[in-house]
């Protein structure tokens, strides 16, 4: 399909340019000063979010790392448009961001809770096309392109519950990834397979943002995991969270499980960063 | 909490076939295993049918006739006979009554769940209905109807809406939020989101509800007939015992026992390939 | 807002729809929407229930049913737990017996109240059988279900503990099934008051059945009689079923926080 070349075509481009320091595209998301309490006004009210402030531009791996209870997926929730913020200014391509947008995709880290048990896998993954009105010879067609994007074969009559972990996770992803969105948000989507499956969908991830030239935003506990994975990294602090600090990862776009995370810049960002994330007895946390 | 009683789950009555698929793994039976499997579960009916014939046979209690005779009256009176327009009648009402009261409850159930103000502002009115012995009701079913087919239906869809209504909104609160979410996240709008997510997600408890109904709606259908009534089954068999025909009350009851039995194996049946995506996924988590 | 002044409201909001609803009733009736042939008016309904409760022939009728309800429902249970108990230890007899009890679970009580009503006329002993034979199976069922639904982890801990026989049917089974049995139970009472009831009505027996029977015979005068005796019948459901949803809860309390599912009732809050 020409589509699909020129697309190509436009992501080689995309991706040069943004390799570039200095010539960013405009931000795809932009958070500022983004606050959250709940239960705001009673006296159960607790601030989950203080102050947080990062933008992500267009084809960046942006991962969000922090200590537990950190708020980090309270922080997801609010710029996915699921939940409402308490203050701040939060916009999507250049508009406020209200509710889910459009070019938004979403992947849980519960697959199982998240894929629709009742559908085929086929269906599954169709169901935001149907919801746009797509026809059905097309969306077959884009199901099956999809599935290939994510790396499996022929499952699309099988239903979730018939596959393995990873291959469900792969399923939500595809889900996610059907209608083609601008910005796919990952809430730890890997935190609920085993070790060696996570690698794979680690770099299928890499292999999807390289191929489709899409925007990444991914919450995780793995600090492994972030430095890995992302462009820039934005460490949150303990509950309620600030940005502690937006950490480069000058890595580029060819890593390797093994190579780049046995290499001495791998380990010199992990000290420093598990520095930033664990808790310490002596400073005020 | 207001609506605390209606949350409480309503149970999903387990079937025996339930409790055999849970504890015997499921895997792909030789013929053998089949034919053996087949055996256990019915050497017991056979054996306590032939006692039951034997033992009958030579009785001379009015009470209990033997087998034979029972099972003679029976086919001449519904098989050859024209008491069979007794079973029409019953599976008419029966049926007329059971589809709208699962119809009001499923949409009731619905609207419940959809409209918090609307559940608790009749929780304590629902809550009381579905306690009340639905027969209990009859005798004003009659004095608002009159002694027509009406009064059956109307009583039988009454009985049978509580338990579809009750399922199908513990059905629909039971569904994981975050499918809600993933919904949202997929902006499938409220329609698709109702036809794709809720009522899917709900349908097995809902499943378990219409089958509540369906028994609710049999007793009553039953009770109706034996209450100012002209025709039925439950007529029938009340008649038998008005003029001591004991025969006659057994051969009624076994065409009873067989309408449900029946009904109930067509609704599984129908439940099973409907839900056969609910059965299977169990099936395997439990293997 | 408290959480005082939040449990008031929330007690509002059913006193309010109780009251709207009889508010309707009177409403209805007295305008004529339904004539008194078809419908009585709430204020009559109210004044025959003071009438028929405040001496002691409404609460006769209850006892009546009260003891059919209770024996049946008795008998039912101890001979559920025994043949339930004994049935899902061992494999053969349960499978064997499956097809029996569904049978039999198959069969409407009602259609052999007449056979029954033949044998042992329309007494409190014919109430009694009706009403075991009727929820005799159902429990059963759950009963076995209980006992046989022990997690296998449970199991293999009780094992690995060194926790056997009778010590351990007491210890575990018993707890792991208690859910499943306090449901099955609850079930069990709604349906033995319900048979009670038609047993009453269409046998003839003493109770509240026949006396919402007679009185919807007697015509027109005495409807509001007949609604009083349904409002009472229904009162008895609410307090019986009430009573036997407190235990299931208290039995399942700790089982339920297995259910790691969260519904989407509990908004997080936005």
């Amino acid at each position: 399909m020409s589509d699909t070349t020129t697309r190509k075509a436009h992501d080689d481009i995309r991706s040069t340019t943004a390799d570039v320091p200095g010539r960013a595209p405009s931000p795809v998301l932009s958070v500022a000063g983004l606050r959250k309490i709940y239960n705001e006004g009673k006296p159960t009210a607790k601030m989950a979010i203080d102050d947080v402030s990062f933008s992500v531009n267009k084809g960046e791996f942006v991962c969000i790392v922090g200590p537990s209870g950190a708020g980090k997926t309270t922080l997801l929730r609010c710029i996915s448009g699921l939940a409402q913020a308490s203050a701040g200014d939060l916009q999507f391509e250049g508009k406020p961001l209200t509710s889910v947008p459009e070019q938004l995709g979403l992947v849980f880290q519960d697959y199982g809770r998240s894929l629709y048990p009742w559908f085929t896998n086929a269906k599954n993954i169709g169901l935001p096309l149907t919801a746009r009105g797509m026809p059905k010879a097309e969306r077959a067609a884009r199901i099956s392109e999809v599935l290939s994007n994510v790396g499996l074969g022929q499952v699309e009559k099988q239903y979730p519950w018939q596959l393995s972990g990873g291959m469900q996770q792969r399923v939500a992803i595809a889900r996610a990834l059907s209608y083609r969105p601008d910005l796919l948000l990952m809430d730890e989507p890997f935190a609920s397979v085993d070790a060696q499956t996570r690698f794979d969908l680690e770099d299928l991830v890499l292999r999807v943002r390289r191929e489709l030239g899409i925007t990444v935003v991914l919450v995780t506990h793995d600090i492994d995991e972030a430095i890995y994975l992302a462009d820039r990294i934005v460490v949150l602090s303990g509950s309620p969270s600030r940005v502690r600090e937006i950490v480069e990862v000058p890595f580029g776009h060819e890593r390797d499980q093994v190579a780049t995370r046995a290499s001495d810049e791998f380990l010199q960002l992990r000290r420093h960063l598990l520095d930033l994330v664990m808790p310490h007895p002596s400073s005020a946390a | 909490m207001s609506d605390t009683i209606a949350r409480v789950p309503q149970q999903i009555e387990p079937n025996t076939e339930q409790i055999l698929t849970r504890t015997t793994p499921r895997r792909r039976a030789s013929a053998g295993a089949l034919l053996r499997e087949l055996v256990v579960s019915l050497w017991l009916p056979v054996v306590l049918f032939a006692l039951w014939w034997f033992v009958s046979s030579t009785s001379t209690s009015p009470f209990f006739p033997p087998l034979s005779r029972i099972l003679e009256q029976w086919w001449s009176e519904f098989i050859i006979g024209d008491s069979v327009h007794h079973v029409f009648s019953s599976l008419q009402n029966f049926a007329l009554g059971y589809v709208l009261g699962a119809l009001i409850g499923i949409i009731g159930g619905t609207l419940l769940w959809r409209y918090r103000f609307l559940r608790q502002g009749t929780n304590p009115i629902v809550y009381f209905l579905y306690v009340l012995p639905a027969p209990a009701l009859l005798p004003a079913m009659i004095a608002l109807f009159g002694i027509g087919q009406t009064r059956q239906v109307a009583l039988i869809a009454f009985g049978a809406v509580w338990p579809t209504l009750l399922n199908t909104l513990d059905g629909m609160r039971g569904i994981d939020q975050v499918k809600f979410d993933t919904a949202k996240a997929m902006r499938l709008g409220p329609t698709r989101t109702l036809f794709s997510l809720v009522f899917r997600g709900a349908s097995p408890q809902i499943a378990a509800g219409l089958r509540a109904s369906l028994q609710v709606a049999l007793i009553l259908m039953v009770v109706t007939e034996m209450v100012a009534a002209k025709e039925g089954i439950g007529y029938f068999i009340l008649q038998a015992q008005i003029v001591f025909s004991s025969v006659k009350v057994w051969a009624g009851i076994i065409m009873l026992v067989i309408i449900g039995t029946l009904l109930n194996y067509l609704f599984v049946f129908i439940e099973h390939r409907v839900l056969s995506w609910y059965y299977r996924s169990r099936a395997l988590g439990n293997s | 807002m408290n959480a005082l002044r939040r449990r008031s409201l929330d007690l509002l909001w059913p006193v309010l729809a109780i009251v709207v609803a009889l508010g309707l009733w009177q409403l209805l009736t007295a305008s004529g929407f339904f004539r008194p042939d078809q419908f009585p008016t709430m204020s009559a309904t109210m004044v025959a229930f003071t009438d028929e409760f405040t001496s002691a022939k409404g609460w006769l009728s209850v006892w009546a049913t009260l003891q059919g309800w209770f024996l049946g429902l008795l008998i039912a249970s101890v001979l559920a737990l025994v043949i339930g108990s004994a049935l899902a230890f061992n494999s053969f007899a349960f499978r064997s017996a499956a097809s029996v009890i569904e049978l039999f679970k198959a069969i409407p009580a009602i259609a052999i109240l007449p056979l029954v009503t033949l044998v042992l006329g329309s007494t409190l002993d014919m109430k009694v059988f009706l009403v075991a034979f009727g929820i005799f199976w159902p429990l059963i069922i759950q009963v076995i279900y209980g006992v046989r639904s022990m997690d296998p982890t449970v199991l293999d801990t009780a094992k690995a503990l060194g926790v056997h026989g009778a010590r351990r049917f007491l210890v575990v089974t018993i707890p792991s099934a208690a859910p499943y049995v306090a449901t099955g139970l609850r079930i069990a009472s709604a349906s033995a008051l319900i048979l009670a009831v038609v047993a009453e009505m269409i046998a003839g027996a003493d109770g509240i059945g026949r006396q919402i029977l007679m009185a919807q015979n007697g015509g027109m005068t005495s409807y509001p009689r007949m609604y009083a005796y349904i409002l009472m019948s229904g009162a008895l459901g609410l307090t019986l079923t009430g009573a036997f949803f407190l235990i299931e809860r208290k039995a399942m309390h700790w089982h339920e926080s297995q259910r790691n599912i969260t519904s989407n009732e509990e908004k997080p809050a936005r």
